[in-house]
């Protein structure tokens, strides 16, 4: 095999193939754009607050930005069937935007959420429930 | 000397400054978020999840309704300071009272689930029916359901409201002998009815 061949299947072949293996083995496809997969995560606060919703991580930004945000509230002394109630963001006492920015420092955990959990079809049926409304 | 001389063709060049802005641009639009934004799908419930929340917002007001008329039951038992015609009069009028706060109950959620108006009355009047035959605490428990927050809100109002009319009988029918007791004639007083709107939160 002439030198030119060899450096031509090395450049072209074997390192796109070995930076393609790398980069897949750390990626799940469902999280690629344009899948028509929704991709809903839950973050986890020092705090113990949970907010669930679309995420933005930019690797280098001080924050995490959620949209369509949802979080869980006491429902104890409500008579549904669990203790814990879904709320949407937006109907507080400021009726806070669609963006939710967090910083960085003060998060726990980010997690993907199912969307077949019941967070994700509680989610599922206030989008069906709002689409009736408008 | 000789100097070194680099030389690129302009077709290279044009490639490599187009695949350049390209990059720059996939960038930029997903740095932004526009990439994300516009790629993501947004999963709306089916009508069989539909279904199984309305089944949990049903029985969620029914559990409501239940206990505060157990609450009102067991205290018009107890030996109370007021007549028996006062404390009948109390218990049938808050009696009343939740009767109608479930179906208010029953038809706002009706409104929000986009039933028909004609079909909202008899939904909720159906389903009535259905809990008076066979009550919630008659049968077996239902795996649990975490409710979209549309219908927790009715949910909620309705129980707040139920403890509220339950509480108020037993404050009355409890009150000493010497107070002056509410009258005994049913009055036609208007009762809270839960609504679908948010409520506001700290």
């Amino acid at each position: 095999m002439k030198p030119a061949t060899r450096r031509f299947i090395a450049f072209w072949v074997i390192v796109p193939a070995l930076l393609g293996a790398v980069f897949a083995s750390a990626m799940d496809p469902r999280a690629l754009p344009f899948t028509g997969h929704e991709q809903l995560s839950a973050v986890f606060l020092l705090d113990g607050q949970a907010y669930f919703g679309h995420l933005e991580d930019v690797p280098w930004s001080g924050t995490i930005t959620l949209r369509d945000v949802y979080y869980f509230e006491d429902a104890s002394k409500v008579t549904t069937d669990l203790p814990l109630a879904l709320v949407k963001r937006g109907s507080e006492l400021h009726q806070p935007v669609d963006v939710m920015r967090i910083r960085r420092d003060k998060v726990l955990v980010v997690e993907r959420v199912s969307l077949d959990s019941p967070v994700g079809r509680a989610i599922a049926s206030q989008r069906a429930l709002d689409r009736v409304a408008k | 000397m000789n100097d070194a001389v680099v030389r690129i063709p302009r077709r290279t060049l044009f490639v490599a400054v187009g695949a350049l802005v390209a990059v720059l641009l996939t960038l930029a639009l997903v740095v932004t978020g526009v990439v994300a934004r516009a790629a993501d799908a947004n999963t709306v419930a089916s009508a069989s999840v539909l279904k199984t929340q309305q089944s949990a917002a049903e029985r969620d007001i029914e559990r409501a309704y239940e206990q505060a008329v157990a609450q009102v039951r067991k205290v018009r038992a107890l030996n109370l300071a007021i007549t028996a015609a006062q404390a009948d009069a109390i218990t049938l009028k808050a009696l009343n009272d939740l009767k109608a706060l479930r179906h208010s109950g029953l038809v706002s959620l009706g409104q929000v689930l986009g039933l028909a108006t004609a079909d909202v009355e008899a939904n909720a009047t159906a389903t009535e029916q259905r809990f008076d035959q066979a009550p919630l605490s008659a049968e077996p428990a239902a795996s649990p359901v975490l409710l979209a927050p549309r219908l927790y809100a009715i949910a909620g109002r309705m129980s707040e409201l139920a403890t509220q009319l339950s509480d108020q009988a037993t404050t009355d029918l409890t009150a000493p002998a010497a107070t002056p007791a509410p009258t005994a004639a049913p009055s036609p007083s208007r009762t809270p009815t839960p609504s679908a709107s948010p409520t506001a939160r700290p």
